[in-house]
């Protein structure tokens, strides 16, 4: 109720409770009315940023990689001093998320032949297989947590398998990413003292060691690679080379902890999510339901509804306008996906969600340059899943509230109870 | 109006394809090609549609 009256001076976007009690639409709503380009003051933790919270902000921003850059950084969050030794400064520029043309093209090209819709689709037979796999794991319980037991499962296996990371250690990966992408949530803490669980300072000390982790593992991967030749996308990348030059070991550890965090987490929340959102509108269940063949159009409104990526950033490489709104060189916009994708100038009834919906042009996998590279995966595991999931357990239903991850970049359900009849 | 594909973006994602099949098509080798270099202005809205809808913002329109 108070929302109503809620001044844009009152948001500060860098409050990750705003999306653990999941308000965040009714803030966006008031940001995209009031303050489209809205100004988060520097806090004791980070320097302050511009939210950009239009669709047709975000995509000229998206398109404009020569004035808005990546490479130094694509969260809301940069600190005061840079710490060289700190996640958040080591990985400027070492990405393909972090990198601006005409570097990211040719990075890029090294792998995205594996990731063409093309590609992807000679997969769908495997995934339906792996789906039904991570479905038998449950079948017989009659009640789940669809986050950790399913909705986790499916894309973890899938990038574990293109980057050939043995099952033996894919949970180690689902730790990991949890550790850094969810390391702002007390649930992720579990390395750092306690009296810091919960705090900024607790959130940087678990992503550096989920990254250093990660960064260990994949060290030792590369090791045994150059032992045995394998057939994976780590094999690709260890013998690409980019202008003559072989990529560093460096190159290559960042582009496997990018394809790895960026492979599971998001996917997961697309489907935990999507779930969510179709057990609180059972008339659109239903509709799929009544007829499959709609999986594809109603994928696009799952990820239009959930946008697991909350934002992305980017900093001005020169002093520019954005609504007549000086953004000086230096400073930091973020461009809120959920906001975009809710836009009333862009989608009709827009909090409507409805599983039929065309045209819908979300922006959720991003525009441009960094266009996600697993959207792909992504469409078909989301659409697979849905589809064996309630052929086989038609009348899933939630057995609980889903807990939220408490995170400004990644729309995270960490866990998610439901109950179906099981099979016989 | 003329119709210009950045192969160095065009990953094949078929949206343009789908939005002036008249003026594009994806090859076998995941890149769309531009079969109608000068499209005729009646054409206009559905190639400014696909341009506007590749995610990898690869297409590129040159007025005359």
């Amino acid at each position: 109720m108070t929302q109503a009256t809620l001044h844009p001076s009152e948001i500060r976007m860098d409050d990750p409770a705003i999306f653990e009690e999941g308000r965040a639409h009714d803030i966006f709503r008031i940001l995209r009315r009031e303050a489209p380009v809205h100004w988060t003051p520097d806090s004791e933790y980070a320097k302050g940023f511009w939210s950009i919270t239009k669709y047709e902000d975000i995509v000229h921003i998206s398109r404009n990689p020569q004035i808005f850059s990546s490479e130094r950084g694509i969260t809301s969050f940069e600190p005061h001093e840079v710490d060289p030794n700190d996640v958040n400064a080591r990985l400027y520029g070492k990405m393909i998320i972090t990198m601006d043309p005409p570097r990211h093209v040719r990075m890029r090209r090294l792998v995205n032949k594996g990731f063409t819709p093309r590609a992807v689709a000679a997969w769908e037979p495997h995934i339906r297989e792996i789906t039904n796999q991570i479905l038998d794991g449950i079948a017989k319980k009659g009640e789940a947590d669809f986050v950790t037991e399913v909705a986790a499962l499916l894309p973890l296996a899938v990038i574990c398998e293109i980057m050939g990371v043995p099952r033996e250690d894919w949970e180690k990966m689902f730790q990991y990413t949890n550790q850094v992408l969810g390391g702002g949530d007390p649930e992720f803490q579990t390395d750092v003292p306690e009296e810091l669980r919960g705090t900024p300072e607790g959130a940087r000390q678990q992503i550096n060691l989920g990254t250093a982790k990660m960064f260990q593992y994949f060290a030792q991967q590369l090791a045994e690679h150059r032992a045995h030749a394998r057939e994976d996308l780590v094999q690709v990348l260890l013998e690409s080379e980019v202008d003559g030059q072989k990529l560093t070991d460096e190159d290559i550890l960042w582009f496997c902890f990018l394809l790895i965090l960026a492979g599971n987490e998001t996917t997961r929340n697309a489907i935990a999510g999507g779930l969510l959102a179709l057990l609180e509108h059972p008339a659109e269940k239903q509709k799929i339901l009544d007829n499959p063949g709609i999986m594809p159009i109603a994928t696009e409104e799952i990820v239009r509804w959930t946008s697991p990526v909350l934002h992305m950033a980017r900093v001005a490489k020169e002093d520019v306008e954005i609504r007549g709104v000086p953004i000086k060189k230096g400073q930091r916009v973020v461009m809120w996906y959920p906001s975009a994708n809710r836009d009333e100038d862009v989608f009709a009834d827009p909090y409507r969600f409805d599983v039929t919906r065309q045209p819908n042009d979300h922006i959720a996998f991003g525009i441009g340059e960094h266009y996600c590279l697993g959207a792909g995966f992504a469409r078909l595991e989301i659409r697979v899943m849905f589809e064996e999931l309630f052929r086989r357990f038609p009348d899933i239903e939630l057995a609980g509230q889903p807990a939220r991850l408490r995170s400004t970049f990644i729309g995270g359900i960490k866990h998610l109870p439901v109950r179906f009849t099981p099979e016989a | 109006m003329r119709v210009v594909v950045d192969p160095d973006l065009c990953e094949g994602n078929r949206k343009c394809e789908l939005a002036a099949p008249e003026v594009f098509r994806v090859g076998d080798d995941d890149l769309a090609q531009v079969l109608i270099e000068q499209p005729p202005e009646e054409l206009r809205e559905k190639v400014e549609r696909a341009a506007r809808l590749c995610p990898r913002q690869a297409i590129r329109l040159i007025e005359d």
